[in-house]
């Protein structure tokens, strides 16, 4: 009996301990996380917004470095303006991608698709919290619009067949959707988020709006423009981007290139950028992107040597007697240049006429490297005469001499620079319009438009004391053939390696041609490039990255050609 | 068991001092005539009894007519009737029943012939014989089911998998180390392998009572603690030995290097010119490197440097151990301490470890024993592997220039690639470390309540302090050179404790016996850790290395948090009757905190049936053989994240922070993780079914098991749910479908000796499984995407998990390129065109051990092997393609095709990659097919007549050769390749297995 006893009172203490234990000894919090409940407030709103501007660099959680840097910079490189720098063997992906060899399991592709989606996500999910609080919040929901916007606006331009993932979809986690069909994502999707915002948006900056790094509804506007400009909505587009021009919210710079230095960063000429911030380079704020675009070797300690200007672009600046570019002959003749031209041997620079934003635009031989004395040459570039990429080294991505705020040099001499990277600046709009009022017959305001760009690079300060600059603007334009040309010429020669090229050939529709002609005259200087690359219909649009379409089971098309 | 059995002998002996009648003594020896201490001697029927002294001795109360058991563990019991002989001299023999043998099975302790389950065994002295570094080493090839692959870097965690891949979670087992459980493999690192008394691996449904953790399997280790009433033991084990990597491959030479590029050039119809190889019709190796800059000047090896040679020293091993046991009455202890230097055969990595450990246990009184189980290691282990790197520098840069510094590629483009001298960056972490202390026991206490019934309260826990200091130096002769230095400090803490309460009842009744187990668990595990990094600092020298020391801005790298706990009750009950039918009954309730509150519970219920055949009155012959029979529910909660069911968001200054204004970061936050409310256990459901048996008078002996393992609710992260398109978050876990494998398994194992004096041991054991996705929630699983080319690997229904996929490679086109197989039949070749293109499956495993004695030598040989494997060979897009066009290349480049050469499996050379070759192809799956001879071992055992007068009860010195050959048609270095679940057999650049040879000597005073 006592043994009973004891047995019984053995077995109480078991399940005793196991009844008082079992509740809360298994509830652990995740430390160091917020949930979801923590984040329905402003605060969080406002915590989720700030990522969502987070990724406009590119740079996610699951996506890092240069493949989806957000500059567009290797846009660039796939376009008639830039090599992609180096050797040919380092970033051996890259040199597919400029040879025109697009496998589909190519890591740059993937990269570009991921970060993007990332970006609309972001902000699906602060809209979602928006919508499910008590409260309105109007501007922060036209900011979330904008970004989201923002994003699906880099895809389809890039990849064209992409899926719409709005809010209520994301928020089901019904992020796997076909590329085609009624959950394709078209321009009326981009569009609407961007009527919202224009609607929504402050459109000026003061008290709790005041940071530049924010869009007004003005740049919302814009950026709607340029939503119908690759429509071909001529006339919604002209109206949009003249509202814009005539709303005085832009100006441009007294001097072309303030728009790449501290001193004019978020100027009245920028109408939306991503705010880079070095922090002596160790910070994440920096262009991490863009870090492997700096000249390797020479006296700044720098790396990597990629984003080479091409020989193509360089000469592009060539203008005649008048002032005025080449518009036809430009290929015809070449701007002297030192491929395989050694440091130590002489170098004559060139003599012809010349738009001085060459020399803000592409670093050559003699003259002055953003302020770092005289480029040396070849000792400055890190390709060799036998890769593909020429003589030329990217100006407007490096930071000048003394402008110290935007260096960031990082552990492997690798470059965190703090200039922002302008996604649209105001002679970017005014190009815009003038592209718009071309089509839509205006073209002696074609003319204004772009002649206020001319102006201003011909009333700034000339890079350099050697070189004869000679620019003027357009006496007039003789026929809507000839604006079309010369405002697409002057996109090029305003915005040349700013990562815009490659989109607006494809949506002119000549970049075949443009390339293949290209791909030729380029050959006949730097020897190297003739790999017999050829352009073809499917490249307007990027292959859908393999890894996209196997882990989607399939759901996503790939696009035509691939 | 065999501190039950004294428990009990001992209780009863005090009850039996009341009946005293007659007194009867004797001496209990072996037959050689040595005293056995610590046998126990019971009359049978009662339950008086006692044990034997140190000198062997005892002393009992009988009546005349009683009849006396005397038993001890490894001996055969013998059983005496007391006559009118007041004095007894009883010889035991040693048994060969490996029948009575203990087994620690967990929470309880049963002889292997009341096992109904599949618990495996590893025979544990065959196993230290041969310097083995940890105890993941003794289980390879020696447990059927059981595989191990050990990574050739010294200290790196094994891979241990039981039972093939049962889930694309984590396949890790459970490890049961006296009182301490963990999933953490590199506990196996931190025990000393000859600490060991027991490994059993429950394997099936046996394995229940370890309810949510087990599905895995359970390895249970138990280690030495000395015995009652036994003088002192002192051992000594040394072994000094030197490993060297073996199956590199050969690189080019310099002028075969530059053959490559001038051939590659000319096939691309590009003139070949090369910075380094000049110009012309053929490639000039140079004296020195060409365009160094100004004040460097270098000298080329005319043959160039084998960067492979230069980073593969053979490295030193050495280990020296002494441990100590002891008992007396009322307490026993087994201490030990050792030290092992294992220097890896790449230079400058390496293992080594200091590793101690004390488990003593006392007798409070009739009632309460106490006890502990403590082991404390130091380990530093430098690791490292320069490979890759290797692969991928020219041979034509020396390992120094000419005034002693390093050489490398420069920052100009010379034609030399862009990756560190392999060499340099190896020695340059001469400074580095990782150091971690680990200590983990338990300590216990039972209590006799009530005759045959126990209570048991155990606490266990382990805890690990890591510091790891690097210091990367600045390094001008790189092409990218640092242009600062920077320090890394990571440290964590990781801790678990469990605590677990049991009551045991044992009983007989006539021919029935029982033995039930209640019990109550509760565990916690967790992690805090962070790393620090800071730039810029004034001086290269060790002392100097403190973050308050660095100019730059200190960046918090990482910091990190997590916790989880489970609290569980389960019971288990073992009826047997007439030692012939054999019953086992488990239940056990798990509620853990990674789930959901709704999903946080479930319960695992087993059974087991053996039948012992041989004791049937029908059965004649003296052999044995049992039947057993199993059948349980497991299951898995053992994930890669802590709050699986919950969004996780985050601050991240690196990926959610945003400068508004260009120049300072406001705070942001992103979903960093997706979770998933209805998460639930992944459930393993496993049938076992098998025959144990011992035949030709228990020389021949074995068992053969067939299992169906069923993984239910598989838990993986849902990559298509949370796919490209998606939010930059991880994935959530997702319950995904069902996988299960079937399989057989058999061991035998022939022992006899010859009339001449040769004895002989000789085991074979064999393991096959089928591996089958019976179903997913969606059409197929894509493994790593992380490769150059996307995933190489699928899931998908029908098929075993992660199998090859890719385009079929039929050969060599008219100009040197892959011919890609139209798969989908539409005339053209693209990503459709994939399809399955090999598995890493093997069609069976096996092992076979040889021992051999003869007088005072001994040979012990184990191979090890896996047949019908197939190996994706990634490796190839460095040593056979452009993807780091100035690299070095395999030898089998030479015979690239050429328009001279079309008889060949090697495409044409170029300057890049063409065709999509490098995207997962048919050319790269090989055969993986195996056989090592893992162990081969020679001792010989001092004469007793030399060694005696010195103290010495047993000395052996031996020669060892481990992973000394390995026949392959695998063109890699090993062709025991890991990998994740759904990643499988591909070879992605390990750090080659080494091959150690050494000389040792164990020796017991």
């Amino acid at each position: 009996m006592k043994n009973l006893k004891t047995l019984i009172l053995s077995l109480s203490l078991v399940l005793f301990i196991t009844n008082a234990c079992n509740e809360s000894f298994t509830e652990v919090p995740a430390y160091g996380a917020l949930s979801d409940e923590s984040l329905a407030n402003a605060t969080g709103i406002d915590l989720l917004l700030t990522g969502t501007y987070s990724v406009l660099d590119g740079q996610t959680n699951t996506q890092g470095g240069w493949t989806s840097s957000g500059d567009n910079w290797w846009m660039d490189v796939i376009s008639d303006d830039a090599h992609k720098g180096s050797t040919d063997g380092d970033q051996a992906d890259l040199y597919e991608i400029e040879v025109f060899n697009w496998g589909t399991g190519n890591g740059y592709w993937l990269g570009l698709w991921k970060a993007p989606f990332s970006g609309v996500n972001r902000a699906n999910a602060v809209i979602n919290l928006i919508n499910s609080a008590d409260e309105d919040y109007p501007v922060l929901m036209a900011q979330a619009r904008f970004l989201r916007a923002h994003f699906n606006m880099q895809l389809l331009l890039k990849f064209g067949n992409v899926p719409n993932i709005t809010p209520e979809r994301a928020a089901a986690l019904e992020y796997n959707l076909p590329n085609s069909g009624e959950t394709q994502l078209t321009w009326a999707d981009i569009e609407a988020d961007l009527q919202f915002a224009v609607a929504n948006l402050p459109s000026s900056r003061s008290g709790s709006y005041s940071e530049p790094g924010r869009p007004l509804s003005h740049g919302a506007k814009a950026y709607l423009g340029k939503a119908y400009l690759y429509q071909g909505k001529w006339a919604e587009a002209s109206s949009s981007l003249d509202a814009v021009i005539g709303s005085g919210a832009y100006s441009l710079n007294p001097e072309y290139v303030e728009n790449f230095k501290s001193s004019g960063e978020n100027s009245s000429e920028s109408v939306f950028a991503i705010q880079f911030a070095s922090d002596g380079g160790v910070s994440n704020q920096g262009n991490k992107g863009g870090t492997l675009n700096f000249p390797a070797g020479g006296p700044i300690g720098s790396c990597c040597g990629f984003y080479q200007p091409t020989q193509d672009l360089v000469d592009a600046f060539q203008t005649d007697a008048n002032g005025l570019p080449l518009l036809d002959t430009y290929q015809n003749t070449h701007v002297t240049n030192d491929y395989r031209v050694a440091s130590s041997d002489p170098f004559t620079l060139h003599t012809g006429n010349l738009d001085p934003r060459l020399d803000y635009t592409a670093g050559r031989r003699g003259i002055d490297y953003n302020g770092w004395g005289p480029a040396a040459g070849k000792d400055w570039i890190r390709a060799s005469f036998d890769d593909i990429s020429g003589p030329y080294l990217s100006k407007k991505n490096m930071y000048h001499a003394g402008d110290d705020a935007n260096r960031g040099t990082g552990g492997w001499g690798e470059q965190r620079s703090g200039i922002n990277y302008h996604f649209m600046r105001y002679s970017d709009v005014l190009l815009m319009a003038a592209e718009a009022a071309v089509e839509t017959g205006s073209i002696s305001k074609a003319l204004g438009y772009v002649n206020q760009v001319r102006n201003r690079a011909k009333n700034s300060t000339p890079p350099d004391s050697q070189p004869t600059y000679v620019i003027e603007p357009y006496t007039s334009f003789a026929s809507a053939d000839y604006a079309r040309k010369a405002v697409r010429f002057e996109r090029r020669l305003e915005l040349g390696m700013e990562g815009h090229r490659l989109f607006d050939l494809r949506r002119w529709g000549n970049a075949a041609s443009v390339m293949n002609t290209y791909f030729a005259k380029e050959a006949e200087v730097v020897t190297s490039f003739a790999r017999g690359q050829s352009y073809q219909g499917k490249h307007d649009l990027f292959p859908i990255p393999i890894v996209a379409i196997d882990q989607s089971q399939g759901v996503i098309a790939q696009n035509s050609g691939y | 068991m065999k501190r039950l059995t004294l428990l009990f002998s001992l209780l009863f002996m005090c009850v039996s001092l009341a009946f005293s009648q007659r007194q009867v003594t004797g001496t209990v020896e072996d037959n050689s005539g040595n005293p056995i201490p610590g046998a126990s001697v019971i009359v049978v029927g009662t339950s008086s009894g006692t044990v034997t002294d140190i000198e062997g001795n005892f002393a009992i109360s009988v009546s005349s007519g009683d009849q006396l058991e005397f038993s001890f563990v490894g001996y055969e019991s013998q059983t005496v009737t007391v006559g009118a002989q007041s004095t007894l001299t009883i010889t035991l023999a040693e048994s060969t029943e490996f029948l009575d043998e203990i087994v620690v099975s967990g929470y309880q302790t049963q002889t292997r012939k009341s096992l109904s389950g599949a618990i495996a065994s590893v025979d544990v002295n065959n196993a230290v014989k041969t310097p083995v570094i940890n105890a993941a080493e003794m289980l390879q090839g020696r447990v059927t089911g059981v595989s191990i692959i050990n990574s050739g870097q010294p200290g790196a965690a094994p891979i241990v998998r039981v039972r093939g891949y049962g889930t694309p979670n984590n396949n890790s087992p459970l490890y049961v180390i006296d009182g301490v459980q963990t999933d953490d493999a590199y506990v196996l690192s931190s025990l000393s392998p000859s600490d060991i008394e027991q490994i059993n691996v429950l394997k099936d449904a046996s394995a229940a009572i370890y309810g949510a953790r087990a599905s895995n399997g359970v390895i249970v280790i138990t280690t030495k603690s000395g015995s009652y009433n036994t003088k002192n033991t002192v051992t000594f084990e040394s072994y000094v030995g030197s490993s060297k990597a073996v199956g590199l491959p050969t690189l080019l030479n310099a002028q075969q290097h530059g053959d490559m590029i001038w051939q590659s050039k000319v096939n691309d119809g590009v003139t070949p010119n090369h910075p380094q190889y000049g110009t012309g019709g053929s490639p000039n190796v140079p004296s020195s490197l060409q365009g160094t800059p100004a004040g460097i000047s270098t000298t080329v090896n005319p043959n160039g440097t084998d960067w492979l040679d230069a980073i593969f020293d053979p490295g030193l091993a050495q280990q020296y151990k002494f441990s100590v046991s002891s008992g007396n009455a009322n307490s026993r202890f087994m201490m030990s301490m050792e030290y092992l230097d294992r220097q890896g055969a790449q230079i400058m990595t390496g293992y080594k470890t200091g590793r101690t450990r004390m488990n003593a246990e006392f007798k409070v009184n009739d009632r309460i024993t106490i006890g502990e189980h403590l082991n404390v290691t130091y380990d530093s282990e430098r690791g490292g592997n320069q490979v890759q790197a290797a692969y991928r520098s020219s041979p034509l840069i020396p390992l120094y220039d000419n005034d002693g510094n390093y050489a490398g590629g420069y920052g100009t483009p010379l034609g030399l690639g862009n990756v560190g001298n392999p060499y340099a960056t190896l020695k340059r972490t001469e400074d580095d470390f990782q150091k971690s202390f680990r200590a983990f026991g338990d300590v216990y206490a039972n209590v006799n309540i009530i005759k045959g019934l126990d209570y048991k309260v155990v606490f266990g826990g382990m805890m690990r302090d890591l510091a790891n200091r690097r210091f990367v130096v600045k390094n001008p002769e790189h092409s990218e050179p640092r242009s600062t230095n920077t320090l890394y400090e990571q440290s964590f803490r990781q801790y678990n404790w469990n605590i677990t309460n049991t009551l045991n009842y044992k009983a007989n009744f006539d021919n029935h016996s029982i033995d039930a187990l209640l019990g109550y668990e509760a565990l916690s595990n967790n992690f805090k850790g962070h790393e620090i990094s800071r730039n810029d600092y004034l001086f290269e020298t060790p002392n100097f290395y403190l973050l308050s020391n660095g100019a730059g801005t200190p960046v918090v790298q990482w910091g990190n948090a997590n916790a989880y706990t489970i609290s569980s009750t389960f019971l288990t009950v073992n009826y047997a009757y007439n030692n012939r039918y054999l019953v086992t009954a488990t239940v056990r309730q798990d509620n853990t905190s990674r789930f959901s509150k709704a999903n946080a519970d479930a319960i695992f219920p087993s059974a087991s049936f053996g039948w012992v055949l041989s004791e049937e009155d029908f059965y004649s012959s003296d052999n044995y053989m049992k039947l057993r029979v199993s059948y349980g529910t497991l299951g898995n909660q053992s994930l890669g994240r802590t709050a699986p069911d919950q969004n996780i968001s985050n601050l991240s200054e690196a990926n959610a922070y945003y400068p508004f204004d260009g120049s300072s970061a406001s705070t942001g936050a992103a979903l960093s993780a997706v979770g998933n409310p209805d998460l639930q256990w992944e459930t393993v459901v496993s049938a076992n079914a098998g025959l144990d048996f011992r035949l030709m008078d228990n020389k021949l002996y074995g068992s053969v098991d067939y299992f169906n393992i069923t993984t239910n609710d598989l838990i993986a992260v849902d990559e298509s749910l949370i796919g490209t398109t998606a939010i930059d978050a991880s994935a959530p876990l997702v319950n995904i479908g069902q996988v299960s494998n079937t399989g057989i398994e058999l061991a035998l194992n022939y022992a006899d000796a010859t009339s001449g004096g040769l004895s002989y041991d000789v085991g074979f054991n064999l393991s096959t499984y089928t591996n089958t996705v019976d179903s997913l929630i969606s059409a197929f699983y894509v493994g790593n995407s992380g490769f150059r080319g996307g995933a190489v690997t699928r899931t998908s229904p029908g098929e075993p998990m992660s199998y090859f996929y890719g385009r079929r490679v039929l050969g060599l086109d008219g100009s040197g390129r892959f011919e890609y197989e139209d798969v989908n039949g539409d005339g053209s070749i693209n990503d459709d065109d994939r399809t399955k293109i090999g598995s890493p499956h093997p069609d069976f495993t096996f092992g076979v051990n040889v021992s051999l004695a003869y007088k005072n030598f001994d040979l012990y040989a184990f191979f090890a092997g896996s047949v019908g494997n197939d190996i994706y060979h990634y490796n190839k897009i460095y040593t056979h393609f452009p993807t780091f066009f100035n690299g070095n290349r395999h030898e089998d480049v030479l015979d690239s095709w050429t328009p001279s050469n079309t008889d060949t499996d090697f495409p044409a050379l170029s300057e890049s990659i063409r065709n999509d070759e490098t995207q997962p192809n048919s050319w790269f799956v090989e055969d993986g097919s195996y056989v090592k001879l893992k162990t081969l071992q020679i001792g010989y055992t001092l004469p007793s007549s030399a060694t005696s007068k010195l103290g010495i009860s047993n000395a052996r010195i031996y020669v060892a050769g481990n992973n000394l050959l390995t026949l392959s048609k695998y063109s890699g270095m090993d062709p025991e390749i890991g990998g994740s679940p759904l990643t499988l057999g591909v070879d992605s650049g390990a750090y080659p297995q080494a091959s150690l040879t050494s000389l040792g000597i164990n020796v017991t005073f």
